[in-house]
């Protein structure tokens, strides 16, 4: 099965976006920072990480690059909100797989996890 | 002074959220000048702008039209304001803030916008100080959201966001 770990630090969020990715058949885990994302990052390793940008303690950024740093082959997709397109292309620089934008469409975030793994 | 042409971004953005994630219809009402201090509806979600434009945003809804909202966004009943549901008017605030800052760029506004923050409770009195609030009322059929905007143009040399609009929130 595969393995997503949400990260988002809006509860809501990765609520709706576990429950979604569950119904699909997703082996699905919730960090709600970045810091909390490498720890679970490390224990569970898994496929997908869906990493959101704007979080306190650490930042998706930051946690796309440490986790990249650890695992340089990590499949992670960068969860925005609209009117981030700058750090979106850092976020790409860095190694992000993909990014899906908010208010975030089911499709989009199944087809992006799709690509992410073949 | 409060900018009107600031507003319409706002209202498209609302709509199209709204209808998006909430499949809500939404149709503008009233629209009004505010400088004395707003007393809050049961919720309040608030959000600051900093850059090109700045200032803060408020979105007040009823705790009931803030559930029907959650339940279709999450395809699930709510009958508590509970953390998930807060956590789910919060952002649709940010939500909506986002897509109104991405039609505010386009008109050549770029802003970034804080993380929400949620006032719960009736009766708290949010002012601007003199600053004057652009107040518009969205009728959608699971309730009505007021917006109050406290935006403006920000002055040359002031991007860095240190002259924004002030705020103050005074409990009952």
């Amino acid at each position: 099965m595969t393995k997503v770990l949400v990260v988002d630090d809006a509860e809501f969020l990765r609520v709706r976006i576990t429950k979604m990715l569950a119904g699909e058949g997703y082996e699905v885990n919730e960090a709600e920072n970045g810091a909390r994302a490498l720890e679970m990052y490390q224990q569970i390793k898994p496929d997908v990480v869906l990493m959101d940008i704007t979080m306190p303690e650490m930042d998706g950024l930051t946690a796309l690059k440490t986790i990249r740093g650890i695992d340089p082959n990590a499949r992670i997709i960068m969860l925005t909100a609209l009117g981030q397109e700058s750090v979106v292309m850092e976020a790409v620089k860095a190694g992000a797989k993909d990014f899906v934008v908010k208010p975030y469409d089911s499709d989009r975030v199944l087809q992006a996890i799709s690509k992410a793994i073949k | 002074m409060a900018n009107v042409k600031f507003m319409n971004p706002f209202v498209e953005a609302a709509a199209e959220v709204l209808a998006k994630e909430a499949g809500a219809t939404v149709e503008r009402g009233t629209l009004s000048l505010q400088k004395s201090s707003m007393t809050s509806d049961q919720i309040t979600v608030l959000l600051s702008l900093v850059g090109q434009v700045q200032g803060v945003v408020l979105y007040g809804l009823s705790i009931e039209t803030a559930l029907k909202l959650v339940s279709k966004m999450m395809g699930q009943e709510f009958t508590e304001f509970d953390n998930l549901a807060q956590s789910g008017v919060a952002e649709l605030g940010n939500v909506i803030t986002g897509c109104a800052t991405v039609k505010l760029s386009k008109e050549g506004f770029d802003a970034e916008i804080s993380p929400p923050t949620l006032v719960q409770g009736e009766g708290i009195q949010i002012s601007t100080l003199d600053f004057p609030r652009i107040v518009v009322q969205l009728k959608t059929e699971m309730g009505d959201i007021t917006v109050h905007l406290a935006l403006r143009e920000s002055p040359p040399g002031s991007e860095s966001g240190k002259n924004y609009v002030p705020i103050a929130i005074q409990m009952k």
